[in-house]
């Protein structure tokens, strides 16, 4: 038996990555001078954070090989509840946790449905993301939520610096560490691929592989809700469509990063998000409207997945090889 | 020796209450949806209520049809609604530079055909995810919809000869839905004579069998979706008409509509199996919730927490007669 | 009799083995005839060449005395020769009559034909009249029962009124005794109507109710080829001519060391339908083998005692303990390790390499407190597992997929022996596997029983007899020869084919 197509190794990939970054970078300083200025990359890294974390959360879903079209509405359940209990007067730390508990539970509940009800996950995951959104609208009728902002530093989440870091970039840190260290260095990571790639020889080695399913739903629709703690933190307020924006960035990091790395992992998703920051903040900094910028990410999007596609992948490879021969 | 028995007697039919609520349980939940906010609030039932409710009904249904069959053909289209938008903010970006009406609406045709060649060539060719593909291609559709207006929407002063044709009534009952029911019944018959319509329900269930049987499978699936652009395009130049403006974002009120309609629809007759006549029922009972939540004074947002249910509601009954079915092998 | 299909000096070849080895076939028309052989002697391949999915490498085949090249299913199916598969694809939700003619509902091939229902129904009629059947075609197929979705697949092959051979892969296998007959009888009404049935069984009784003549294969030939009544009256012995002469050298020594502490005691254990009454006890220092047919239920009864499948009765004692097993991960916890039949789908999880593999049924020994994994020890573990399963190559990076099938095996061995367990079950050890690595396996095997109680169970008869110290047959469900026994080949072989007490 030979191998069809020798992935190229980590180093290569990592190669392809810089060079990306470098080209985008490049173009986009030859337009805009400001782009590589110290405050247009925080802006950036900024901008990365929120992104990141929901792409974060949703790497565990793809990695057990399952869809989730729910965390967008789950978030703006997630923003509205924090905002709401922010303007109740709790605490800031209770408010959050507050939000991040709401996705646990949509999680949870998604992850039930699925997992041990055996519902189907894209249809399942969009009705529960269709009531997530109504239910957002109970907390102000669907107006935005800002009472109190200010007074409980939740401002601070995005203005404050630790070292010459922004605190979204710490949080954004800290979670992909957190993460990382759990898909790839603990034996609940290999639980999960385990369980992505082959159910059965996950099931017949002893892992629990249902619990598996739930615990990525779970992961997921609380990392949305952490996500949009950082973005209701930098607009200053919580509305009922802020959940919106996150469902296409965070698919095409997600399957930017594996088609890079060959597969979905923490540091991929990173990297993903990050292509996807250099170029929508590009956009931002050249003052195109958000509505191009939505278009270029979809483009991304189809173009990873064709790449992240083995059979495509086999081909180009092929067609490389060859030109690199000749 | 020889055993085809006259009358076909099956588990499928044998009456009792199971089957008859899950097979007839939708028409039932209509019937009892209009009789309801009747009796809540009379005007539910006047003309012009009953008038609106059928043409807006309509426009879904048209939309719906193509989505209807992907998902019986065990596939999934998720850009249907944008390139519905898409569709409508071309018609609206012509028809607001002088273009006229029926160059306008070759324009927006022209993109769901497009749309679905795309869809068609990256999941029936190509043979990529449908998901993913379609999320990234309705965004494509909605970002250039949205582009159209410079992201905002663009109001018209004339409806044009689509205006007309929409407005258009025989008796109470508009023409369109005239036109829906006749299309409608048409695809009812390509669902239940033709070999299409056959082979659409064998490839969801065993498509290694169909491929057996020498059918072209991909063709069908690209087909689909192409009639599911076309659809989706005709139903956004209508909505052009019915709203004279172009709305970039009027995808999204659509798209739980949609799979709700579908999947609920999939209750009604063939036990759990998206069809035609099912997506016409559920189309009419959301129409009718629309109304009804309207004129009760609901919020979007109870609305749409119902809509949600409701679909919840479908995927399980659905997935439940499903593998009772099985069970009784 | 005329004889319809004649196959001359066939060779085919996988790689270095030689699968068809100078096969010669006649069928006459209207003749039912059997192929009989173990595992691996080439009846699966002949077959495959006759229906147009292998290539052969050299001979001749001629259909009515005219040669013939079938290069694809199609061109096997325009020269008259059906074939209906083990499993065979039928669209649950349809009828009968619709599976029959699916592809061809219109009359014409394409998308936009009317389907014609009375034609079809009238089609169905007259394949009915030329092959009288009792079955209810009306039904779907999905509430059929086995039987009649094999009557169904059958039909589908014989819709073409040209097809004069069909071919028959194990379709008893999944019957009961009463379903069998009512197969039987539409293989006799199709040998009325002048159709050649080749048809494959491991089942010898079936050979002697239904076949005219049987052919047996044996290591890529076939070496004999009998009437039934001939057969019969002279009481040849059918299990000596499937079995191999040369067995035993890649078999190790056994030990004589049994009688060690009871590891596991089984007791009248029961699935219904599957398997029922298993009663044997598995003692540490022994290999217990079981020898069972597919569809015997054999693969559902290592199931069961490994916790994938509950039984409906009968008791599980584990080192003396009785024990209710929930799930693999209890019975993987109560020291039980399953070495399953279909390693690829059950076993291995073959996108990730050799480290991943080893230590994914032990992730608590690769771990430290908080679940994070010991990188380094679990690669020296992995290392030296390799080195005590000779794997070849011993590249722990690679991707599993990337090795053959017996070094498949051995790492699925090696995940085992990561777990420590008191009792191995292995499920078809050496299908797939090639000689070399055979010898290896059951060396290995042969080691892990020092320390644990070892289950071989398999459907090769000179596999559980070579390495087994003691061995069963199970035969429908049932077991035939009792544990204490050491029967020979042919008696273990007569046990589980025909249900023959010894």
């Amino acid at each position: 038996m030979t191998d069809t197509f020798k992935l190229p190794p980590v180093v290569l990939r990592l190669a392809a990555f810089v060079g990306l970054l470098a080209v985008i970078a490049a173009v986009f300083q030859f337009f805009a001078p400001a782009y590589l200025s110290n405050g247009n990359l925080h802006a950036l890294l900024r901008h990365m954070s929120v992104n990141g974390l929901a792409a974060i959360g949703l790497t565990f879903v793809i990695v057990v090989r399952q869809f989730d079209l729910s965390f967008p509405g789950v978030a703006s359940l997630g923003a509205m509840t924090l905002g709401f209990l922010l303007a109740t007067g709790y605490s800031l730390s209770a408010s959050i946790a507050g939000g991040v508990a709401i996705g646990l539970l949509a999680g949870i509940i998604n992850g039930t449905a699925i997992a041990y009800l055996r519902l189907p996950d894209i249809v399942t995951t969009i009705a529960t993301g269709g009531v997530a959104i109504g239910l957002s609208y109970f907390y102000s009728n669907g107006t935005s939520i800002s009472e109190n902002f200010f007074m409980s530093g939740i401002l601070d989440l995005n203005d404050a610096k630790i070292l010459t870091f922004d605190m979204p970039v710490v949080i954004l840190a800290c979670a992909a560490v957190a993460a990382g260290l759990i898909l790839h260095a603990s034996r609940f990571g290999r639980s999960f691929y385990a369980t992505g790639e082959n159910r059965v020889s996950a099931h017949f080695s002893g892992i629990r592989v249902k619990a598996y399913v739930l615990a990525a739903f779970g992961l997921c629709g609380a990392m949305a809700c952490l996500a949009i703690t950082l973005l209701v933190a930098s607009s200053g307020a919580a509305n009922v469509s802020a959940g919106s924006q996150l469902l296409m960035p965070a698919f095409a990091a997600v399957y930017l990063g594996a088609a890079l790395f060959g597969a979905p992992s923490i540091p991929a998703t990173l990297a993903g998000t990050l292509l996807m920051s250099a170029m929508l903040n590009g956009f931002t900094l050249l003052a195109i409207p958000y509505y191009y910028s939505d278009a270029i990410v979809s483009t991304v999007l189809i173009g990873a997945i064709a790449i992240f596609d083995p059979k495509l992948t086999a081909t180009l490879g092929n067609l490389l090889r060859g030109r690199t021969a000749r | 020796m020889t055993v085809l028995s006259e009358n076909v007697t099956t588990g499928r039919s044998r009456p009792d209450f199971e089957t008859f609520f899950v097979r007839y349980g939708l028409f039932l939940l209509v019937l009892a949806a209009f009789l309801l906010f009747a009796w809540l609030r009379p005007t539910f039932i006047s003309a012009g209520n009953i008038n609106d409710m059928l043409r807006s009904a309509s426009i879904a249904a048209i939309m719906f049809l193509g989505l209807t069959w992907i998902i019986a053909a065990g596939e999934i289209d998720v850009s249907f609604m944008s390139v519905a938008a898409l569709a409508n903010m071309i018609v609206a970006g012509l028809v607001a530079a002088g273009y006229g009406w029926p160059l306008a609406c070759l324009g927006g045709l022209l993109a769901g055909v497009v749309f679905g060649l795309i869809n068609g060539g990256l999941v029936a060719g190509f043979k990529l995810p449908a998901l993913v593909i379609t999320i990234a291609t309705g965004g494509l559709a909605g970002s250039i919809a949205a582009a159209i207006g410079l992201g905002t929407s663009i109001s018209l002063s004339s409806t044009g000869f689509v205006g007309s044709v929409l407005h258009a009534n025989i008796g109470i009952v508009p023409l369109i839905t005239v036109v829906v029911a006749v299309v409608y019944g048409l695809s009812y018959v390509i669902q239940e004579h033709l070999t299409f319509g056959h082979y659409l329900y064998a490839m969801e269930q065993n498509r290694a069998a169909v491929v057996e049987a020498g059918v072209p499978v991909n063709r069908i699936l690209f087909l689909l979706y192409i009639l599911s652009g076309t659809v989706s395009a005709i139903a956004g130049i209508l909505l052009t008409a019915d709203l004279s403006s172009g709305q970039p974002y009027i995808g999204s009120s659509y798209f739980i509509d949609g799979l709700t309609a579908v999947l609920l629809g999939g209750m009604a007759l063939k036990y759990g199996k998206p069809n035609v006549i099912g997506t016409l029922a559920a189309v009419l009972l959301l129409a009718a919730l629309l109304s009804g939540a309207a004129l009760l004074g609901w919020t979007d947002s109870q609305r749409q927490i119902v809509r949600g249910l409701l679909l919840l509601f479908g995927v399980a009954v659905v997935v439940w007669a499903r593998r009772k079915n099985r069970a009784h092998i | 009799m005329a004889t319809v299909l004649s196959m001359r000096q066939i060779e085919k070849r996988f790689g270095v083995v030689k699968a068809l080895d100078g096969v010669n076939f006649e069928l006459e028309a209207g003749e039912i005839h059997a192929l009989l052989g173990v595992n691996g002697a080439g009846k699966s391949t002949l077959i495959k060449i006759l229906s147009g999915v292998y290539a052969k490498d050299s001979g001749t085949i001629e259909i009515g005395g005219a040669p013939v090249e079938l290069g694809s299913p199609a061109a096997a199916i325009a020269h008259g020769i059906a074939s209906v598969q083990q499993h065979p694809e039928l669209v649950n939700d349809f009828t009968g009559v619709e599976n029959i003619f699916l592809g061809e509902e219109a009359g014409k091939p394409g998308l936009g034909g009317r389907i014609d229902r009375k034609a079809m129904r009238l089609a169905a009629q007259k394949l009915l009249k030329r092959f009288p059947i009792e079955i209810d075609l009306d039904r779907r197929v999905g509430e059929m029962p086995a039987v009649d979705r094999e009557i169904v697949a059958v039909l589908h092959a014989l819709r073409r009124e040209d097809i004069r051979i069909l071919i028959l892969d194990e379709p008893t296998s999944t019957l009961t005794e009463r379903e069998k007959a009512s197969l039987f009888q539409l293989m006799r009404s199709l040998k009325a109507a002048g159709i050649a049935i080749i048809y494959i069984t491991h089942r010898l009784e079936e050979v002697f109710e239904i076949a005219d003549r049987f052919t047996v294969f044996r290591g890529g030939r076939n070496v004999a080829t009998f009437t039934s009544r001939a057969a019969l009256e002279s009481g040849v012995s059918i299990p000596e001519l499937m079995l191999d002469e040369k067995t035993g050298d890649i078999f190790p020594p056994r030990t004589g060391e049994a009688g060690g502490e009871v590891m596991m005691e089984v007791r009248g254990l029961e699935k219904k339908g599957l398997f029922s009454d298993v009663s044997f006890t598995l003692r540490r220092g022994e290999i217990l083998g079981i020898f069972g047919l597919v569809g015997s239920g054999v693969d559902e009864l290592s199931k069961a005692l490994f916790g994938v499948i509950r039984p409906d009765g009968g008791e599980i004692e584990i080192q003396g303990k009785p024990a209710i097993l929930k799930d693999p991960h209890d019975a993987l916890k109560r020291g039980i390790f399953l070495v399953p039949g279909d390693r690829r789908t059950e076993g291995l999880t073959l996108s990730k390499d050799v480290v991943f593999n080893t230590t994914l049924a032990h992730l608590g020994k690769a771990s430290w407190i908080g679940g994070f994994l010991r990188f380094g020890r679990n690669r020296k573990a992995a290392e030296e597992l390799a080195r005590r399963v000779a794997l070849q190559p011993p590249k722990l990076d690679r991707p599993v997929s990337a090795f053959s099938g017996g070094n498949q095996q051995k790492i699925v061995i090696a995940k085992g022996l990561y777990r420590d367990s008191q009792i191995y079950i292995f499920v078809e050890p050496t299908v797939g596997v090639d000689i070399g690595a055979r010898a290896t396996l059951y060396a290995l095997m042969r080691e892990l029983s020092k320390k644990a109680g070892v289950l071989v169970i398999s459907s090769d008869c000179d596999e559980v007899h070579g390495v087994a110290d003691r061995t069963i047959a199970l035969y429908k469900g049932r077991p035939i020869a009792h544990a204490d026994a050491a029967p020979s080949r042919d008696q273990l072989l007569a046990a589980g084919i025909m249900g023959v007490r010894s």
